[in-house]
């Protein structure tokens, strides 16, 4: 086809609508259980925006932050991180064999900041003063926090350029997508360089809790920690996702979606060897902090637990798995090392925070029910793009009105 | 009070070092091992 | 001791001694710069509750009904209703009354984690908030070490709640509610400098009266209010094991990571680009081409 520029708005613009329609059957599993949750959710957040944060979650005093910082906004960030690590891994070093998971890596990354970060904006009490850091009025740079804000939305905007290309092919626009693709390996650069710094801005923010959180996790290490482990939280973010799609989206992907075994032996060695590296600084801080007589304590146990069994236990499994070519194994792992994951973050924003607390935050359910309809919103605009846009290789989602291949 | 009394904050410096000698080795053998996976079987 | 200081502190100790009030520490044409406090003398303390009154008189906040000694049944910490409370504490030297707000801390915690600046430090000395800058994260609450700022968790429009020093009090030449309605000296507004000067006076005067420390001296990295006590600091419901490093320090190393980072990692990056596109290039695969290699492929290295 010719060109896409002057006539072609119009017909764009129906092919964006048709292409807003939803496909496929509706009494999916996933639909049933998804949509009351998301309703439900809703009203909880009418709760939440009139009557307080405190008629729906079970934040105190003592615990201000709670299951949506800890959970969604701590472990979500972490779990995208197989964006930055796969866009150096393909666009940096050019190791083209990663190249078929590059796309719905970076999407998910993109979906995991805009709702999981995103959901920063439900916790704030007053989110109507979000905007304050960023447009100049009040800019507090001796704060943590404020690079951690300024990197989400930059990082998002990095990773918006990164998949534009995407976009671009989809509605058919040849000299956009030219423009688009030319700024790739910038937003690439740029992207890893504030995933470096958020993800251990994260860790960086608990620093200031010094006073609050259980010796046996505090550590002026926490920012390098993050860092590292967000590495193989990522990859092992994207070893499951693509485990779940496999099956999902068959119908929409056929065989394109699996059939990457070499890729994921290939991840699971770069998790292993991130983990590896991971469990001996959890020894180094813990040599260096010396807290032998914590170790003998309920807490002591719990700090075990998670660094015996979920990051040497799947790291040895992740090894074993990759040597062994054996795909169960290295899904095993993954689901492990994600746990693991859980359980860091989690420790260190909420469970092990404030451990001398005479009662102890747990989350209500409300805070649960809105967790997982950020994460059924996130699964659904997923769904819509990958099934639309060329996401998957191979996959011909849709004759775009005026596309050129390329 | 501990201020008044000498602290020295890099006694475990040794054990660390130790580690450091560990990890380099076990290192060496976790690389090779994972390696040896390159070799179609 | 040169001659001229030793005179200010043995007059000093003569006013404390008698029960005199010291004129210095009640001036308030203090430098402007020069940070200003609380010295609360526990022992002085009869634990009478009108601080917690002026305080909530002076700040539109629910009066307490201090004829109710109830509310002293248990140890009681500041809340989104009361920025101070009056705790009791039985000790092994009888009961002993503790005023709780906020420290007013020389380097605080809560402004180095607030990122719009509504948590802030003044020229003089009080840590204020701000409402219409704070977008109510609540990180200045997981960052204070003496757990002060609360937050109004039933409100759609929250605040935080929390002692500001009276600083619009201040601003007006007077002193602080609580100082101005205690009627025992337990509670004496000045500079830090001659709060510590008093303070030191009446543990030299009176060295069987006092515990040899100043809480608040070096605490967290030393705060406004600074503490007397005739009992171990520890059994009256103060933390001890805070250290001495102002909180701002624990973030201060990260903080000059971001921009040398941002320095050296896209050059980093942009040169293992080139590097790997050379290697490409050497390889003489085809450039740019988006095809899967056979997964026999060597990898980059050996």
């Amino acid at each position: 086809m010719a060109e896409a520029s002057t006539g072609v708005s119009g017909g764009r613009l129906r092919f964006i609508l048709s292409e807003m329609k939803p496909r496929g059957r509706w009494l999916t599993p996933f639909n049933v259980i998804s949509i009351p949750v998301i309703i439900v959710g809703l009203v909880i957040l009418w709760f939440r925006f009139t009557q307080g944060l405190g008629s729906v979650t079970n934040l105190s005093q003592a615990f201000p932050w709670g299951f949506w910082i800890g959970f969604d906004v701590v472990t979500g960030v972490a779990f995208a991180g197989g964006a930055y690590v796969i866009t150096f891994v393909v666009y940096v070093m050019k190791e083209e064999k990663y190249r078929p998971i590059v796309r719905v890596t970076v999407l998910n990354g993109f979906l995991a900041y805009l709702f999981y970060a995103g959901a920063l904006v439900l916790d704030l009490g007053r989110p109507w003063h979000i905007v304050n850091p960023i447009i100049g009025n009040s800019f507090g740079y001796n704060s943590v926090l404020f690079l951690v804000a300024w990197h989400f939305l930059l990082y998002m905007i990095a990773e918006a350029i990164e998949f534009s290309p995407a976009v671009a092919e989809w509605l058919g626009a040849r000299k956009a997508r030219r423009l688009l693709h030319a700024m790739t390996l910038a937003a690439v650069i740029f992207g890893i360089t504030l995933s470096m710094l958020h993800q251990s801005g994260l860790g960086a923010l608990f620093l200031l809790a010094k006073a609050k959180i259980h010796p046996l996790w505090y550590t002026e290490f926490i920012p390098i920690l993050f860092f590292v482990s967000s590495i193989f939280a990522g990859l092992s973010m994207i070893i499951f996702e693509g485990t779940i799609s496999e099956k999902v989206l068959k119908e929409y992907l056929g065989d394109k979606a699996g059939g990457h075994d070499n890729l994921v032996f290939g991840l699971a060695k770069g998790a292993a060897i991130a983990m590896f590296v991971y469990y001996f600084f959890k020894l180094l801080v813990f040599l260096h902090e010396g807290h032998w007589s914590e170790l003998d304590t309920p807490w002591g146990w719990w700090f075990l637990v998670e660094v015996l069994g979920l990051v040497l236990l799947p790291c040895i499994l992740y090894a074993f798995g990759a040597r062994h070519r054996s795909l169960g194994i290295i899904k095993v792992a993954a689901v492990l090392t994600l746990i693991g994951i859980v359980v860091n973050r989690l420790n260190i924003s909420v469970i092990a925070f404030n451990w001398q607390a005479p009662v102890h935050y747990i989350p209500s359910w409300q805070e649960i029910v809105v967790t997982l309809m950020i994460i059924f919103l996130e699964i659904w605009v997923f769904r819509w793009v990958v099934t639309r846009m060329p996401v998957y290789p191979g996959t011909n989602n849709r004759p775009a009105p005026a596309i050129d291949s390329d | 009070m501990e201020t008044y009394t000498y602290v020295n904050i890099f006694e475990t410096k040794g054990l660390e070092y130790l580690l450091l000698i560990c990890f380099l080795v076990l290192f060496i053998f976790f690389v090779r091992y994972l390696n040896a996976a390159d070799k179609p079987s | 001791m040169d001659r001229r200081n030793f005179l200010k502190t043995a007059g000093v100790a003569c006013a404390a001694a008698t029960g005199a009030r010291s004129a210095r520490a009640q001036e308030h044409d203090t430098d402007p710069e020069e940070f200003v406090g609380v010295l609360v003398d526990t022992t002085r303390c009869i634990g009478c509750r009108s601080c917690e009154i002026g305080c909530a008189l002076a700040h539109n906040l629910p009066v307490p009904d201090v004829q109710d000694d109830g509310a002293l049944e248990a140890v009681r910490t500041t809340s989104e209703t009361s920025w101070t409370v009056v705790n009791r504490f039985e000790t092994d030297s009888g009961e002993v009354f503790v005023k709780k707000q906020c420290m007013h801390c020389w380097q605080p915690a809560c402004t180095a984690a607030c990122l719009t600046n509504a948590m802030a430090k003044t020229a003089r000395g009080p840590v204020t908030w701000d409402g219409d800058k704070c977008m109510g994260c609540r990180f200045c609450m997981v960052s204070c070490p003496f757990d002060i700022p609360k937050f109004e968790y039933d409100e759609w429009n929250p605040r935080i709640q929390k002692c500001n020093l009276c600083n619009e009090r201040l601003e007006r030449g007077e002193k602080p509610a609580c100082v101005a309605s205690c009627p025992t000296d337990a509670l004496m507004f000045g500079t830090k400098r001659e709060l510590m000067e008093i303070a030191r006076t009446r543990i030299y005067a009176h060295p069987e009266r006092y515990v040899h420390q100043i809480y608040g001296e070096f605490e967290a990295g030393g705060t406004g209010w600074l503490y007397l006590s005739a009992v171990p600091f520890e059994q009256i419901g103060f933390r001890t094991d805070l250290g001495v490093t102002p909180y701002p320090e624990y973030t201060r190393d990260f903080l000059y990571a971001v921009p040398v980072v941002f320095f050296g990692m896209p050059a980093l990056l942009y040169g293992l680009n080139l590097l790997a596109a050379r290697t490409e290039a050497v390889r003489g695969a085809p450039n740019g081409a988006e095809h899967v290699p056979s997964p026999e492929n060597p990898s980059t290295s050996e």
